[in-house]
């Protein structure tokens, strides 16, 4: 039963943001524009390109939505609205994430095709650069939590949120998370004017619709995790827990989604060097700071 | 629920995943099929053709950062359990993990000053 | 509808039908900033923009589509999934594309109309029973029968070689069957399978065509000769015949020069180096073998001299030394497979109509090879031609600066008659030019905004550029304040100068033009020469560093000026050659287009062009694709390469 509310809520959540993304790209509020293109997709012929790799191109776009719905088995809600609390919950976030490089590698491997296959190994650079970005920060959230548990870190939130707990992490995970969902500036894997599509240039009809979905759905898995991480997940007063759940995602969400767009491309060795020389020394500064602070401080 | 629960509903919903991708292919494949024509399972490459096949091995730049990414993802899989714990242990545990943090973020720096943080020309 | 799908309209295929009426997603051809250069505005109709052919539904034309690019635009064609439509805007003749779905005169109407047909269409005939393919000549291939020894002897039929006899082996190429000898696109055969388990081809190896092997196979001569002989052939500066290289998979296939195995693709490697993985069998192998890892007589096996036998395995089979010796290295010294990519002409960011071919090294560019489609070796028409004839064919030649051509051709006529305008005329032609220069900065700034990912700057530059196009002098004036902010805002974006410093670096050189020349730091602008600028005071505007930034700046700084000269002046007039009677005499003239200074020099008789000569700024610039682009990653080359704003109509070879 949570599961399926769960999963009703994930796709409200995901079209909401689908119309919202329309909106940051072509300027136009347009409500009825994702259920349009995915029905025109299911209209379109779905090609196979010639001499594919057949098991990576379909299989492709099924990971990374088995790698989205994974992660978003693991976000709560509300007090008890969350399809399985793992004990380990934030680490089996981190290990359905994983697949999403193996997803973007086979679907730029699959098709045969050179813009395809630089997507690919593109994103193999970005997920270098954003991986250790993306689990150090956890770890800090964890050490305040003393749990894995996704329910026990939004719990130990009640007091203050852990966005002015630990700023710093909040800002290195969101950026990784950006990175994470190939989202611009960092759409390197896709780049439009670099790579015509990229990855997804070889994905047509019912395909590119499975693909869409699969995006859509991880970056709600994404806004979810930062929102249960950092901003304290269903806490709020006056309103239900969901509808503070509800809110914080959508907004968390709506943000990774359209405040990229002002911004130029990052450029892939740029990206790799902040990372690694400015954010990694940034992030274990992080752990160490919290681990002090958690020492000190009882909340 | 118990963790093999837990896990037997994620591998549920894995099915069930799987499943309605099938279900919409289907879906798909009723509305009509692929017709099959000169030039169009060639990849895309804005306008000319490019038949040569591109599974060779790619010269990746990143190699010195991927060398230090194995080093750091090993060491984040013994911090998960630390950072549990670590309220309760206190600052034992604290300088315990300081030290090996500190170790590795030597090696971090011995690694940038050989030039393995940039871009491999 | 021509590019219909195979299927009856029953319920479901009308609500898929209904659904792609409504979300039309256009591929332009030659490019969205053709459209945006004639004034037409793509997405205030309702029709979403594709960067590639797969996600786009409709194929749009715009515009006469030279002959060079309508192979490409077949090609583009034939890769759009159906349903799929063609809309034409004041198009000629397309063929080999089909009759157009929907056409319309260029203009914004008329490209509403034409989307309000094809929506009709889609709605009603996306489904059809009886479809046809797409044809045409490009997307032809044939399989044809060629010997990897000798690549002249080509064959409809498998067979075996007439020369050697062996067996000949399959290959994909362009062009239609009867055309037997078709220069083949690429060497490496498509049909590349997966490498098949390398046991089992070693193994064949033994029947594959060497006992047809004829005595023209050097190796053959030292068959089962053993020790001796295997020494001798392993010199490679022997007396005998020069190297010859094979496949470590494939030891049947031999060749006389480097280059891919036309079975799998893999880098030929010298005969002694494969071991002597051709023409052998096994038991001589095995003792040449162990000879090898004994000898070090190339440096390569030292290396592999203690490399285990694994039972069924030659010994140094794919050994990287042995695969990669013959390879280009990278900078950093590896030897990785490149490949040929083609960036053109349809790519989205770079100007329509370039044919961009790189040879990527992992995402590094290795090599450059950049031809216009559109240039025409011929770009002046036929003599004698009248003076209204020249004027128009000349502005016809470039669509995304036809004033500056406009005017160039007015100017020269005039020179050779002998003739000179009112200085109110100068000022005039003088405002409408900088006009142009600052619709086509603006375009350019949308293009570069598209590349690099900003859809605010691009959408903010097309708008701009859409209204000053064909803008009164007063309505320009209005707009100078907003494009100023813009301009400013845009210079201050986050990132930029991380996204674009350092990138396309050129020094001043005497090939540059234009923008690029002056972004270099030199001075050269033909328009300080010209007495009617120096008269509302123009002044030269520099920058100095010369990369991707410098230019940029230097585009937004031209801007600012040609909207502050058009405010000098006041007022804009259309360009029309004044009448020169019945003239004789030559004369040359040179306008500072958008891009560079062109000149023209012509020569009258009795009042019609007999003789003409041009020389257009982007044909030298081609050649700085090279230098911008080579040892640069791919994204960092796209936009170098964009920092030059070529302009492939112009070019003249």
């Amino acid at each position: 039963m949570t599961v399926l509310i769960v999963l009703v809520a994930l796709a409200v959540g995901a079209y909401l943001v689908a119309v919202l993304e329309s909106w940051a790209v072509h300027g136009r509020l347009e409500p009825a524009r994702p259920a349009i293109s995915a029905l025109a997709l299911l209209g379109r012929e779905s090609l196979l390109a010639r001499t594919p790799d057949r098991l990576f191109f379909e299989a492709g776009p099924v990971v990374l939505l088995l790698a989205g719905l994974l992660a978003v088995a693991v976000i709560p809600l509300a007090p008890g609205l969350i399809v399985t609390d793992l004990a380990t919950g934030a680490l089996f976030l981190n290990a359905a994430l994983a697949y999403v490089l193996v997803a973007l590698i086979m679907a730029g491997w699959g098709p045969n095709g050179a813009y395809a296959m630089i997507g690919g190994w593109r994103f193999l650079g970005q997920f270098v650069a954003y991986a250790m970005l993306i689990v150090m920060p956890i770890t800090a959230v964890a050490m305040r939590a003393e749990s894995l548990s996704t329910v026990d870190i939004v719990t130990s939130q009640s007091t203050l949120w852990n966005i002015a707990y630990q700023p710093l992490g909040f800002v290195l995970f969101v950026a990784a998370a950006m990175g994470l969902c190939w989202l611009p500036p960092l759409d390197l894997p896709t780049a439009r004017g670099d790579l015509a599509g990229g990855i997804e240039a070889e994905y047509t009809g019912a395909r590119l619709a499975v693909l869409r979905l699969a995006r859509m759905v991880l970056i709600m898995a994404l806004a979810g995790a930062t929102v249960t991480f950092y901003l304290g997940g269903w806490l709020g007063p006056w309103l239900p827990a969901w509808a503070w759940s509800a809110i914080k995602i959508l907004f968390v969400a709506g943000l990774m989604v359209s405040v990229g767009r002002l911004v130029p491309r990052v450029r892939e060795a740029q990206y790799l060097e902040i990372s690694w020389k400015l954010g990694i020394p940034l992030a274990l500064a992080n752990i160490f700071l919290v681990g002090v602070i958690t020492l000190v401080v009882p909340i | 629920m118990n963790a093999l629960t837990q896990y037997g509903v994620l591998f549920g919903l894995t099915l069930g995943t799987i499943g309605f991708v099938l279900c919409f292919y289907l879906l798909a494949c009723a509305i009509g099929g692929t017709r099959s024509e000169l030039g169009k399972d060639v990849p895309a490459t804005a306008g000319s053709m490019s038949r040569e096949p591109v599974w060779v091995r790619y010269h990746a730049k990143y190699y010195g950062y991927a060398l230090l990414f194995l080093a750091f993802d090993m060491e984040m899989a013994f911090m998960y359990p630390w950072a549990v714990v670590y309220r309760e242990e206190g600052l034992v545990a604290l300088l315990d993990m300081g030290v090996f943090l500190a170790i590795l973020f030597l090696g971090l720096l011995y690694g940038w000053s050989q030039g393995a943080l940039r871009r491999q020309e | 509808m021509r590019g219909a799908r195979h299927g009856t309209m029953n319920a479901l295929q009308r609500i898929a039908a209904a659904a792609m009426s409504r979300d039309l997603c256009g591929f332009v051809v030659p490019g969205a900033e053709i459209a945006r250069a004639v004034g037409i505005d793509l997405g205030d109709a309702g029709l979403r923009l594709s960067t590639t052919p797969r996600h786009a539904n409709v194929l749009v034309v715009i515009g006469r589509l030279p002959a060079g690019l309508l192979d490409a635009a077949s090609v583009v064609y034939a890769q759009m999934p159906r349903p799929r439509a063609i809309l034409t805007l004041g198009t000629n003749d397309i063929s080999p594309l089909p009759v157009p779905d929907a056409t319309g005169p260029l203009t914004q109407a008329g490209l509403e109309a034409a989307i309000a047909d094809i929506r009709r269409i889609f709605a009603m005939a996306a489904f059809q029973p009886d479809v046809e393919n797409f044809e045409a000549p490009t997307l032809e291939t044939s399989t044809e029968y060629t010997c990897p020894m000798h690549p002249e002897v080509v064959q409809e039929a498998p067979g075996n070689c007439p020369k050697c006899g062996m067996t000949l082996v399959e290959r994909e190429t362009a062009g239609s069957a009867h055309r037997g000898h078709a220069v083949p696109e690429q060497k490496r055969e498509v049909a590349a399978q997966k490498h098949s388990k390398p046991v089992a081809v070693c193994h064949d190896r033994s029947k594959g065509g060497h006992s047809a092997d004829g005595d023209n196979h050097e190796q053959h001569k030292t068959h089962g000769s053993g020790h001796k002989q295997h020494h001798m052939r392993a010199k490679p500066d022997s007396t005998e015949a020069p190297l010859q290289y094979t496949c470590p998979m494939h030891p049947e296939v031999v060749s006389d020069e480097a280059g891919s195995c036309p079975k799998c693709g893999m880098h030929l490697v010298p005969v002694a180096e494969a071991g002597g993985h051709s023409g052998h069998d096994h038991k001589a192998h095995g003792k040449a073998h162990d000879e090898h890892s004994t000898d070090n007589h190339r440096g390569g096996h030292g290396g592999h001299g203690g490399s285990e036998r694994v039972e069924g395995v030659e010994a140094h089979f794919m050994s990287m030394v042995d695969l990669t010796r013959d390879m280009p290295a990278s900078a950093d010294g590896l030897k990785m497979e490149w490949i040929d990519v083609p960036f053109g002409p349809f790519f989205p960011g770079l100007p329509g109509g370039l044919q961009l071919k790189l040879t990527l090294d992992g995402d590094a560019v290795a090599t450059t090879s950049a031809d216009s489609l559109v240039g025409s070796s011929d770009p002046l028409p036929a003599n004698p031609s009248s003076p209204i004839e020249f004027v128009d064919h000349l502005a016809a030649l470039s669509p995304l600066s036809p004033v500056a051509y406009r005017l160039l051709a007015c100017l020269a006529l005039e020179k050779a008659a002998g003739q000179s305008v009112a200085p109110d005329i100068a000022r005039a032609r003088l405002a409408v030019v900088e006009r142009e220069r600052v619709a086509s900065h603006l375009g350019w700034l949308a293009v570069f905004g598209a590349q690099s990912g900003s859809s605010w700057i691009e959408k903010r530059a097309a708008a701009f550029q859409l209204k000053v196009q064909g803008a009164a002098a007063t309505d320009v004036t209005t707009l100078k304040p907003k494009i100023s902010t813009f301009l400013a805002k845009l210079q201050r974006t986050p990132l930029l100068a991380a996204r674009l410093s350092g990138i396309g670096q050129l020094l001043a050189n005497d090939t540059l033009s234009g923008p690029v020349a002056r972004a270099s730091g030199m001075a050269s602008d033909t328009r300080s020469d010209d007495p009617v600028y120096a008269e509302i005071g123009f002044s030269v505007l520099t920058m100095t560093d010369g990369d991707a930034l410098a230019r940029l700046v230097q585009r937004c700084n031209e801007i600012t000026q040609s909207l502050d000269l058009i405010s000098a002046v006041g007022s804009v007039a259309r360009l029309e050659p004044h009448s020169i009677g019945a003239a004789s005499g030559t004369g040359e003239a040179v306008v500072e287009t958008p891009r560079g200074a062109a000149r023209l020099s012509l020569t009258l008789h009795k009042g019609k062009v007999i003789a003409a000569d041009i020389k257009t700024p982007t044909t030298a610039h081609l050649a700085l694709i090279g230098d911008v682009a080579e040892g640069q990653e791919l994204g960092d080359a796209l936009t170098g390469i964009g920092s030059l704003d070529i302009s492939p109509w112009e070019v003249t070879s």
